[in-house]
């Protein structure tokens, strides 16, 4: 007899979690047909079939240079943040300091505090600094809130590498930086590679924080929310919400996948 | 710190004073207060028995299903919205749809449905539910599975195992789960700006407007993100001694 479920149990939470799918993914299905539907709402019924919609918004030059926009702020931000998550990870892990617990505790503040908090008080010190709104501004509002992110995915890692191969390193001759070259970044790669794709698709989706900082040149996100201002945009919204939809989710499905495969030729437990 | 220093008058708690004394703000505050507990307590009863099925019914597929049900919260947020406003609106797609099935006449649409409170909540909930199972699964799949088969011998039935055993030793999950929602939900300003209306304007929403280029007032707009970040901290930390305390009893 199974302890935790009985059959009938077992059936009802299989149906259960079938609903949530469904739940989850009906809304990116109805987003996929209306963006094929020639019309200029999204209503039923359906009437016809069109690519219409993809033709402008790849015509559409302000949509392209926001998403070229989003890219460059979340590749400069993602690198930083995972260049920063690295050095304080493993400083985390592998050294001892005094107020160890409250560094820990600052650094992963931010996921804890709501973004329209962070925005406030980076628009405030950005003015008082005088430093104007710009793409630098929303990268430095980008790299506070991922940083956390990359030093979660980090952390668990290096404490999974065995700490005698570093010692060993060390035995052999190699100094510090050699030691992380050839040892320790090695085998924390593939982590590294999730740190990087979380930071960048969290900065390449980042409306909240970014509102209050950009400058003249406008991200994909903000760019997104104006459009949905207008009804008129709306048809070509839907398309470009479906390609960005369907490309994060390939991109998600196949990190992962990676990431597996990656662990298990390491040899290190898969999570 | 502007709130404190608000520029060339120097030091004053007068913003301060004017929002401990206003009705507006913070009856805007217990409003959004009592929709984000709506919304993490509906978000944790649909994650849980998700999580549940997930890690304890012994499906061989489990992390495959896993990531199918984490992978939408991976996807952009805003156009996870966007997808519910093409859909609840008066002349959205589920209107529309009930027009032409002849389920409800031209006239009668349901309305109520966008730019409204419930818009805002069935949305947030929405965009939550995949994130909170996560929490609630790593508790469960570490539950050690020989305390059940001790209940069962010692003559509990499943209900009694999983309201004295699973439960129990699951609700740090619970709970890491449930301010996950609460915390972002209650600073929230996107949802309720693009599908709640007035009747579904949040807290976050007003902060948002004291900075904005309608009427803006930095000083009182600083002490209401100050106000959200003291209450966000005071209960970060209560759940922190808890689930301390949760790991001394445990081990």
């Amino acid at each position: 007899m199974d302890v935790a479920l009985s059959k009938t149990g077992s059936r009802v939470l299989k149906v259960f979690f079938a609903l949530v799918v469904v739940f989850l993914y009906a809304p990116i299905a109805i987003l996929i047909v209306f963006s094929f539907n020639n019309s200029d709402l999204p209503t039923f019924p359906l009437s016809g079939f069109t690519l219409r919609w993809y033709h402008q918004f790849i015509a559409n030059g302000d949509l392209r240079n926001a998403l070229e926009t989003s890219a460059i702020v979340a590749a400069i931000s993602s690198v930083c943040a995972v260049v920063l998550g690295v050095l304080a990870s493993i400083a985390l892990v592998r050294r001892r300091f005094r107020g160890k617990a409250a560094v820990s505790a600052l650094l992963l503040s931010p996921l804890v505090i709501p973004y329209v908090v962070f925005g406030v008080s980076l628009l405030l010190l950005f003015h008082r600094l005088g430093i104007p709104r710009s793409m630098l501004t929303v990268v430095i509002g980008h790299i506070v809130i991922t940083l956390p992110y990359t030093i979660l995915v980090l952390v668990p890692r290096l404490q999974q590498i065995d700490v005698s191969l570093e010692e060993a390193a060390y035995d052999l001759g190699a100094g510090p930086m050699t030691t992380f070259r050839a040892v320790t970044l090695p085998l924390i790669l593939p982590a590294v590679f999730s740190a990087l794709l979380i930071a960048f698709t969290t900065s390449f989706d980042e409306y909240a924080v970014a509102s209050f900082v950009v400058g003249p040149r406008t991200t994909f996100p903000i760019f997104l929310y104006s459009a949905l201002r207008f009804p008129s945009q709306l048809p070509q919204v839907i398309a470009v919400a479906v390609v960005v939809i369907v490309i994060s989710l390939i991109v998600v499905i196949a990190a992962e996948v990676g990431r597996r495969i990656a662990e298990r030729r390491l040899g290190a437990p898969v999570l | 710190m502007y709130s404190l220093f608000p520029g060339k008058h120097g030091f004053t708690l007068e913003a301060w004073r004017a929002f401990v004394h206003s009705s507006v703000y913070l009856s805007l505050f217990w409003k959004s207060v009592k929709m984000s507990l709506i919304v993490s307590a509906v978000v944790v009863a649909l994650a849980y028995p998700v999580a549940y099925y997930l890690a304890l019914s012994g499906t061989k597929r489990k992390y495959v299903l896993l990531l199918v049900l984490i992978a939408p919260f991976l996807t952009s947020y805003l156009l996870r919205v966007l997808a519910w406003k093409v859909i609840l609106g008066d002349q959205g797609v589920l209107n529309t749809f009930l027009f032409w099935t002849g389920l409800r006449s031209h006239d009668h649409p349901i309305s109520q449905l966008l730019y409204s409170r419930f818009a805002v909540m069935l949305v947030l909930a929405y965009v939550w539910v995949p994130f909170v199972a996560l929490p609630i699964f790593v508790a469960l799949e570490s539950l050690d599975r020989r305390l059940l088969e001790a209940a069962s011998d010692l003559g509990a039935s499943r209900r009694q195992a999983f309201v004295r055993v699973t439960l129990p030793l699951s609700m740090p999950g619970v709970v890491a789960g449930f301010l996950f929602v609460f915390i972002p939900t209650l600073g929230e300003f996107i949802t309720p700006s693009l599908v709640g209306g007035t009747s579904g304007y949040m807290y976050g929403n007003q902060i948002v407007d004291l900075f904005g280029t309608g009427f803006p007032d930095w000083e009182t707009g600083s002490v209401l993100a100050i106000f959200l970040l003291g209450v966000v901290a005071a209960l970060t930390l209560v759940f922190a001694r808890f689930s301390q305390i949760r790991d001394v009893a445990a081990s």
